[in-house]
């Protein structure tokens, strides 16, 4: 299979008054595929978002999509999107007018066919004239993603898409990212502070400490070969205590 | 939430009693002598006035000036809170702007009227730097101004707090989704404002409606319901049930603007959170915006300038020699600085004890089950809207033949009464922030009810108490229409003495009375802003 790579970050940085966020952040990030950006809190990886969206201007480096330059480029003409962590549903429309919100402004962007496939896609459509506060975080996060997907963004950002949903929700829309990866081929970069959800979602992961990378690579790459002791204490470290539980809790034979 | 003790309850009582006292059976007595007659109890009083054209009049033209005031107001404050919040305006400026346009809340109104007659009257320092007069500012045009100086700083505040809690990340959204300028101010400003908009012109609309400092210096002939229920009680010939009757009316704006509050709080939309980004670019919108706000403050500035000025010229505009004459003829005349001794009592006793009942009332009604609690949030409406006249008009009717005719009581109460609303909303904002199970925590911990309070509760609301202070003692300084009705001679206070002082054109004396009422607001403002700055940095 042919491997192009789609979208390249050459040596970005970032300072707030004096402050190191992102030192020489290089990255490249082929079609379909799912990236996260991992790190704790404080680490950059929101500002890195952020960066690529165009919503925060750089200091140094350069950013290049499909052999264009866009470090120049305005946000809303990279045509990049974004859902964010509390999906910033429009209280005052109900679920069907947030989703074809944006096609309002773009006629003709969408068939109805086409809409209507994302909404069975999404499995919203008994949900479509419900108001924001009568869905449920999973039902909130579906709508904000099909608001951004029938925009047919050439990438997508997802800010902590997991992270206000519980249990068995979580799992689901898990699955739901990776199938709308592989469904519209729509390359998908997560920021995410959680290494079980970074590493069981993503085909590659870029750990971020401290404005740094401390490790890009397959989840296979950084369980089996991590590359310092960072990637070992605060990714690894984590899993291996999950898994021990989880082996107490089914006992050893289900390992 | 804790269970119902009987000191809870003996405190909901004392509150009540005092509410029933000073509000409820006011307004009660108020009401039935509006239905009084010679022959007993009929609509009489009501037919007469209705049938006489000249009230008819002012009543349409207060209604007309104040729905004009109400909307120049509301786009005024919203420009400018918009310009405090979405442009990048040299910060230093901001913080001009926004100290700028809360000053004349640190005055009587009745002293904006004599600014503006020192500023634009035919000898009027504006007027002589501009050669000739603008506009006659006798009646509407000078009307109008007064009201939109007096009604902005509330106006502002009400939309620029508003505005702190829009989240901002929605722009964001509405820019990728490619809409277009128009839409996007509509989806991400206007529409989230929509309820507070319609919030601030109900307030603006009501706060000129009722009241009477400005009409009372600058009205002319042309004639507005509050000079009317002055003249009718206080004229030559005081007829108690035709005020009774005029201010039944006055109360008509204010029960409709209640219902009109009530169905735009369906407007308002609650965030889950706010998200500040940074503002984009944009040099044409800053400047307009920083322009139109500046503009506002200077203009606003320019007007009360003249009060600086005046009282230290000999005879502003004829004589312009430098003197303290002046300053010291308000001190040296006992009268006078009896009248500022008065209003600092006044203001010390209604702003302790509004900080306890109003502190109280939102304790029980946030923080206890305490059944009927929601009585306080249908007083805090009533009192919104209630204007300070009506109140003080109803005193007079009930306390006229009672020993608290003519004490400091009434008037304390009055005040207390009349600006209820906003300091036990600031509290009620504050107590329900905090962690709802606290008294339930020092009580395991071995403390009383009180003791939580006084060691928990009370501590974590320094901040918002040192608020409520600020507001209950400026306003008890500056307002006129609450107590006009219920000072006496002994009881005197310098909003009032002002408005005797008009009598005798004794203008310089006036300005020095405000320069104090000024001088004391801004002192114990810049005392409460220290104090709460401390506050914030402790927690």
């Amino acid at each position: 299979m042919e491997v192009s790579c789609l979208l390249k970050l050459e040596k970005i940085s970032k300072q707030y008054d004096n402050k190191v966020v992102l030192d020489n952040i290089s990255l490249e990030i082929n079609k379909g595929e799912i990236v996260s950006l991992l790190g704790q809190s404080g680490s950059g990886k929101t500002t890195l978002l952020n960066i690529i969206l165009g919503l925060i201007k750089m200091d140094k480096g350069r950013i290049i999509f499909d052999n264009e330059d866009l470090t120049n480029v305005k946000m809303r003409d990279r045509g990049f999107n974004i859902v964010f962590q509390d999906y910033a549903l429009f209280p005052h429309l109900n679920a069907y007018d947030n989703i074809v919100y944006g096609l309002k402004n773009k006629r003709g962007l969408v068939t109805e066919e086409e809409l209507k496939e994302y909404i069975n896609f999404l499995e919203l459509k008994p949900h479509l004239n419900k108001k924001i506060s009568e869905l449920s975080g999973g039902q909130k996060q579906r709508v904000a993603l099909a608001r951004t997907l029938v925009m047919k963004p050439k990438l997508l950002l997802l800010d902590e898409p997991l992270s206000a949903l519980d249990g068995v929700i979580k799992e689901s829309i898990k699955e739901r990212i990776k199938s709308i990866a592989k469904e519209f081929q729509l390359t998908t970069i997560i920021v995410t502070h959680d290494p079980e959800e970074a590493l069981t979602l993503s085909d590659k992961i870029l750990i971020i400490n401290q404005g740094n990378v401390s490790q890009f690579g397959t989840p296979h790459e950084i369980i089996h070969h991590p590359k310092n002791e960072f990637v070992k204490g605060f990714i690894l470290k984590q899993l291996q205590i999950k898994r021990q539980n989880i082996f107490h809790l089914f006992g050893e034979q289900y390992a | 939430m804790l269970n119902v003790r009987a000191e809870m309850r003996v405190i909901y009582g004392i509150i009540l009693m005092i509410f029933f006292l000073f509000l409820v059976l006011p307004l009660g007595i108020l009401v039935v002598r509006s239905f009084e007659g010679s022959q007993g109890f009929d609509i009489y009083n009501y037919v007469n006035i209705l049938s006489n054209s000249e009230l008819m009049t002012a009543f349409a033209n207060s209604i007309k000036i104040s729905s004009i005031t109400a909307a120049i107001t509301t786009i005024l404050a919203f420009l400018i809170a918009y310009a405090f919040h979405f442009t990048n305006i040299f910060k230093p400026l901001k913080s001009a702007i926004k100290v700028g346009i809360l000053i004349p809340m640190l005055l009587p109104t009745i002293t904006y009227g004599f600014a503006i007659m020192y500023s634009f009257g035919n000898q009027g320092l504006i007027t002589q730097m501009l050669g000739e007069p603008l506009f006659n500012i006798y009646g509407f045009n000078g009307l109008l101004l007064g009201y939109v100086i007096y009604t902005l700083p509330s106006a502002f505040l009400l939309i620029n707090n508003s505005f702190s809690y829009i989240d901002k990340k929605f722009m964001i959204v509405s820019t990728l989704m490619m809409d277009s300028s128009m839409r996007s101010f509509y989806n991400t400003i206007l529409r989230p404002m929509l309820g507070t908009l319609g919030g601030a012109f109900v307030l603006s609309f009501i706060l000129s409606f009722t009241d009477y400092g400005i009409p009372a210096s600058l009205g002319g002939t042309y004639s507005v319901v509050a000079t009317q229920l002055y003249q009718v009680m206080l004229g030559t010939i005081p007829n108690f049930s035709d005020g009774a009757v005029i201010a039944v009316f006055m109360l008509l704006p204010a029960l409709f603007a209640i219902i009109l509050l009530k169905y735009l709080e369906r407007f308002n939309f609650h965030y889950d959170k706010f998200t500040p980004i940074d503002i984009i670019q944009n040099r044409v919108r800053d400047s307009v915006l920083g322009f139109i706000s500046i503009g506002v403050v200077v203009g606003m500035f320019s007007i009360f300038l003249v009060m600086f000025i005046a009282p230290f010229l000999t005879n502003f505009p004829y004589n312009l020699t430098f003197t303290f004459q002046h300053f010291v003829n308000v001190f040296t005349t006992s009268g006078l600085s009896i009248v500022y001794k008065n209003s600092i009592i006044v203001a010390i006793f209604t702003t302790v004890i509004g900080i306890v009942i109003a502190y109280c009332s939102a304790i029980l009604n946030t923080r206890t089950s305490l059944k009927g609690r929601g009585t306080f949030d249908l007083v805090s409406m009533i009192t919104n809207t209630l204007p300070g006249m009506v109140l003080g008009l109803s005193y007079l009717l009930l306390f006229n033949e009672s020993s608290l005719k003519g004490t400091f009581i009434i008037i304390i109460f009055c005040n207390i009464v009349h600006y209820f609303t906003t300091p036990y909303l600031m509290a009620k904002n504050s107590l329900s922030k905090m962690n709802p199970t606290w008294e339930t925590t020092g009580g395991l911990l071995g403390d009383s009810w009180f003791k939580t309070i006084y060691r928990v509760i009370l501590p974590n609301s320094a901040s918002t108490v040192t608020e409520m202070f600020s507001y209950y003692f400026i306003n008890s300084m500056v307002t006129v229409s609450g107590i006009i009705f219920l000072v006496s001679a002994q009881t005197s206070l310098v909003s009032s003495e002002i408005k005797e002082l008009q009598h005798f054109a004794k203008f310089n004396e006036i300005f020095v009375l405000s320069l104090l009422i000024f001088c004391t607001n801004i002192v114990v403002k810049l005392i409460c802003d220290v104090i709460q700055k401390r506050q914030f940095q402790k927690t």
